[in-house]
């Protein structure tokens, strides 16, 4: 789209906005009765008629180590829930609505789906394709492989495989690998792993212990089980729980501290 | 290209660091990082690292306040042999029948802990000492 660089120069406090002509659109389509067909021609105006606020909004955001692409997208998406959203009535323009809306929407994109720091895309290729190299060789070889392994398999130098492992470690815990992971409440697994309780048995913090393991969300509570009470390793838990090796060691390292923070706080 | 050291021989690691929760980072990377290059395979690195920390941070809570935290890291072709050592307010040594204790001996092939003085220094100085072997049937 090429509007995003020509609404950069205006200033949304003044009157000037450049969307003026869509405001009576609102009016209209909050008068049309639910279903009414042309509802649904108004919103693709007014959705559109905004395409460039959600642009510039994401062109604020872009070189951050999220596509641009996929920044637009999301800024779109927030964008309509904010159409969809917005009450003419209420006496605010859809504007001072609309752009914290879709700025929430974009930074929830940066808090759940992207690196928390800037890492260059160069290593999140790499740190990326690692993990694949790193399951297609825990398959072969029945455990989990070394840097040099990958770094043969991958016809890379030690230095850069180390790159990109370390590169893993800038990734935000809640990452999209966990967002695609699948649901804790249709995982079967989570069904056939009763708590360990049995397990816990003859732990000295038990009873401080027990309710904190008990609130964590189903998947973290598992690969605790799986890793601590079963001993399997984290390659064997990655492979039964669908997810990778690098993601199940950053769900452990997070589950850990906070059941060592929970620990502190309960005075012990 | 991957050796432990370049003429084979053991290496010894040290770090000094203020024993407060917000080094923990630095030091689970450093942790990281010497298993990394000494080619430990990706499951026993991410053990080391989570080991690492969990005994730090063993220490860290109970240590004296402004003490320092020392790391000691030993590698040779068999293993990674990691003592942690800080001052602590209490002269009792880590619990073995606690969760964290627990944490440590599934996530490593050795663990001991063993408490210093007080004698000249006016805190107990108190040891975590962690041994994460290579794994079986890796090549050299």
């Amino acid at each position: 789209m090429t509007g995003t660089q020509s609404s950069r120069a205006r200033n949304q406090e003044t009157s000037a906005t450049g969307y003026e002509h869509l405001t009576p659109k609102f009016v209209e389509m909050a008068e049309l009765p639910d279903g009414d067909p042309r509802r649904a021609t108004l919103r693709n105006a007014l959705v559109t008629g905004h395409l460039p606020l959600a642009e510039h909004i994401a062109a604020r955001f872009s070189n951050r180590g999220v596509p641009r692409e996929d920044l637009i997208q999301v800024a779109t998406l927030g964008l309509i829930n904010a159409v969809d959203r917005f009450q003419p009535d209420r006496g605010t323009d859809f504007l001072s609505f609309a752009v914290p809306t879709v700025m929430g929407e974009v930074r929830r994109h940066f808090r759940d789906a992207s690196w928390s720091m800037h890492v260059p895309r160069r290593l999140k290729e790499l740190n990326l394709a690692i993990n694949a190299a790193s399951a297609e060789l825990s398959q072969r070889l029945g455990r989990a492989p070394t840097p040099s392994e990958l770094g043969k398999h991958l016809d890379l130098s030690p230095e850069q495989v180390y790159e990109g492992l370390e590169a893993g470690n800038a990734y935000h815990s809640m990452s999209l690998d966990e967002a695609l992971s699948p649901d804790s409440d249709s995982d079967p697994l989570g069904d056939k792993l009763g708590q360990p309780d049995a397990a816990l048995d003859g732990v000295e913090n038990y009873e401080s212990l027990r309710p904190l393991i008990e609130q964590l969300p189903e998947r973290e509570r598992m690969i605790l089980t799986l890793r601590f009470f079963r001993h399997m390793t984290q390659t064997q838990i990655a492979d039964k729980i669908g997810i990778s090796q690098m993601h199940v060691s950053r769900l452990l390292s997070r589950t850990l501290e906070q059941l060592r923070e929970g620990l502190m706080g309960d005075g012990k | 290209m991957f050796e432990v050291t370049e003429d084979g021989s053991p290496e010894e690691i040290e770090l000094r660091i203020a024993a407060v929760l917000t080094n923990l980072p630095i030091i689970r990377s450093l942790a990281a990082s010497i298993a990394m290059r000494a080619d430990f395979d990706l499951d026993s690195i991410a053990d080391l690292r989570l080991a690492v920390d969990e005994a730090c941070s063993t220490l860290i809570t109970q240590s004296a306040p402004r003490s320092t935290l020392r790391c000691a890291f030993h590698v040779n072709a068999e293993e990674i042999r990691f003592v942690v050592s800080a001052p602590s307010t209490s002269d009792t040594k880590p619990s073995s029948d606690s969760f964290g204790w627990r944490v440590l001996t599934t996530l490593t092939d050795h663990t001991a802990t063993w408490i210093d003085g007080p004698d000249d220094s006016d805190a107990p100085l108190v040891h975590i000492e962690l041994a994460k072997r290579r794994s079986e049937g890796l090549p050299g």
